[in-house]
């Protein structure tokens, strides 16, 4: 098949999934009221699940790429972490949502100035000390989380709970997060064949004319950026960064051009899919996302595994 | 097009591999590159690329500082083929050997006489990583000439290869120098660098080096003096009973 045919093919399976996604619940019989929760509750929510997705996706393709492994996923550097630690150091305070939120946000940028400034001297030639920082950052806050939720008021902890296994209910600005998402995937198309040059060692790289040190901070930024926005909005929803792009590279999603795209279609498909399962298997009450995604994607990715 | 070391002093921490070098590579040479593990000849590679900065003296390509040329216009004219191997995620061996015309931009190379040159054309189409250590190294080495480099640098490439792969490289070095380019090799082999080589280098990795021709430089007394002593005995021609 050739890779033209494939995206077509995620494409329609994004458009299904996000019918979906919509259908997904119980609707009133009051056709007014039915509109009104399709297009103010469950459309906004729908649309935000899929650009979640897609910037999980697309910035766990960056990483990959970045550390030239395929374990690298978004969270590696401590992003999930950091976020985690202020928004529940602001939920443990008592604090509303949207400065919950903020907090999140600044918690991440928090990690990854953290990380690139421990580690970031010799990303020219050699990832390993930055990934290794980040590594360590990831583990220091995830001791602090812990230490927070043992101290937390008990009242407070499903929420805190929620949070860091990533939920979808916070979500308020999926205009924004499309927004996100656009802008994203153009700056990493722009950067694609300079990506597939980048899989070769640094040293190989640079003779092609390739600015490596910059090329990578690039990288690093924008798979930052595009975490950290997801992570403001609805936690620390794990293993779409992980599973979509190594599942598409095995299934022969190779150059840049091609993958990128195909992980964010593939990426905001498997959320939306998620997110419709956790709203409604145990309706009316809902389950954290980030339990649905791993439990979807485990499977599948072992199955993949299995592939020669 | 002609790349000249001058004065150039490779250091690597507090020692000095390679004092004050003076090196022309003219147009239709082929240079070859000698010396025990860790005498510098990767790094002097790296610098003749400009991918480094020796600590004193300069590489100039034609009259022109190295280090004030684009990085991509360096790349349409210098290509290196670095030891090791890669470990990203590549689609085919086409996908992989394509890469090397990436300072071209997205002007489309037709691969096919590259492939029948380095014998993948029935690999064309597999996984990279399904590939043996000499098929990936043919890969590598055709992904160099997608590149079409007129200097082109080569670090230990007969490393994985067959005889008679090995031969069919010194002949793609023989012929890219007819062409007017200029390759530099590095080589363990005196035997190799006899035949195919029109200089050579010692690097003996104190500071010192010697230039010269194959036939004043590969003696028994100055290999021995290059790798140590006894070595000698390596090369020499056997009287014993062959093998076969």
């Amino acid at each position: 098949m050739s890779s033209a045919a494939k995206l077509l093919l995620l494409g329609l399976t994004a458009l299904l999934a996000l019918a979906l996604g919509l259908m997904a619940g119980a609707l009133p019989a009051d056709h007014e009221l039915a509109m009104q929760i399709l297009t103010e509750l469950r459309g906004p929510r729908v649309a935000a699940a899929f650009a979640c997705g897609g910037l999980l996706a697309l910035a766990g393709a960056l990483m990959q790429t970045l550390f030239r492994n395929p374990l690298a996923e978004p969270y590696l550097l401590g992003v999930s972490g950091g976020a985690g630690l202020l928004a529940l150091l602001g939920m443990a305070a008592g604090l509303a949502w949207p400065w919950v939120s903020m907090l999140a946000f600044a918690g991440s940028l928090l990690a990854l100035a953290l990380a690139a400034a421990l580690g970031g001297r010799l990303l020219a030639r050699d990832h390993t000390p930055l990934l290794l920082a980040g590594v360590m950052l990831a583990a220091g806050f995830g001791a602090l989380i812990a230490l927070v939720l043992s101290v937390a008021p008990i009242e407070r902890l499903p929420g805190m709970l929620f949070f860091l296994m990533g939920d979808l209910a916070w979500t308020s600005n999926p205009f924004m997060l499309w927004a996100a998402l656009l802008l994203a995937v153009g700056a990493a198309l722009g950067l694609s064949r300079r990506l597939d040059v980048l899989q070769l060692s640094p040293l190989k790289a640079a003779s092609l004319g390739v600015t490596v040190a910059p090329t990578r901070w690039m990288l690093f930024t924008l798979a930052g950026a595009c975490t950290a926005l997801v992570v403001a909005q609805a936690g620390s929803i794990g293993f779409v960064g992980l599973m979509v792009p190594h599942a598409l590279r095995k299934t022969g999603f190779a150059g840049h051009r091609v993958l990128l795209p195909a992980c964010v279609l593939a990426g905001g498909s498997l959320l939306v899919l998620a997110d419709a399962l956790a709203r409604t298997v145990i309706a009316p009450r809902e389950l954290p996302v980030g339990v649905l995604t791993a439990l979807l994607g485990v499977p599948m990715m072992l199955w993949l595994l299995r592939k020669p | 097009m002609s790349l000249v070391a001058h004065r150039v002093t490779l250091q690597v921490g507090p020692r000095t591999l390679v004092d004050t070098l003076d090196l022309v590579l003219e147009p239709g040479e082929v240079l070859g590159i000698l010396g025990p593990n860790g005498a510098g000849k990767s790094t002097l590679i790296s610098m003749l690329a400009g991918l480094a900065v020796p600590a004193c003296g300069q590489i100039m390509l034609d009259n022109q500082p190295l280090a004030a040329l684009l990085p991509l216009t360096r790349a349409q004219h210098i290509g290196v083929l670095p030891q090791g191997d890669e470990g990203g995620f590549f689609g085919s061996v086409a996908d992989f050997v394509a890469l090397g015309h990436y300072p071209f931009g997205v002007t489309a190379l037709d691969l096919t006489p590259l492939f029948a040159a380095w014998e993948l054309a029935d690999l064309a189409h597999r996984p990279l990583d399904s590939l043996s250590g000499g098929e990936r190294q043919r890969a590598r080495l055709a992904q160099l000439a997608a590149q079409q480099p007129r200097i082109a640098l080569l670090d230990e490439p007969l490393t994985h290869l067959d005889p008679a792969h090995q031969a069919r490289l010194l002949a793609w070095a023989r012929n890219e120098a007819d062409a007017g380019h200029s390759v530099v090799l590095t080589l363990h082999d005196p035997n190799w660098a006899a035949g195919h080589c029109d200089h050579l280098l010692f690097l003996y990795g104190d500071g010192r080096w010697q230039l010269g021709t194959p036939a004043a430089l590969l003696t028994p007394v100055s290999l021995e003096a290059l790798y140590g002593a006894g070595t000698a005995a390596l090369w020499r021609k056997s009287d014993r009973a062959q093998p076969v």
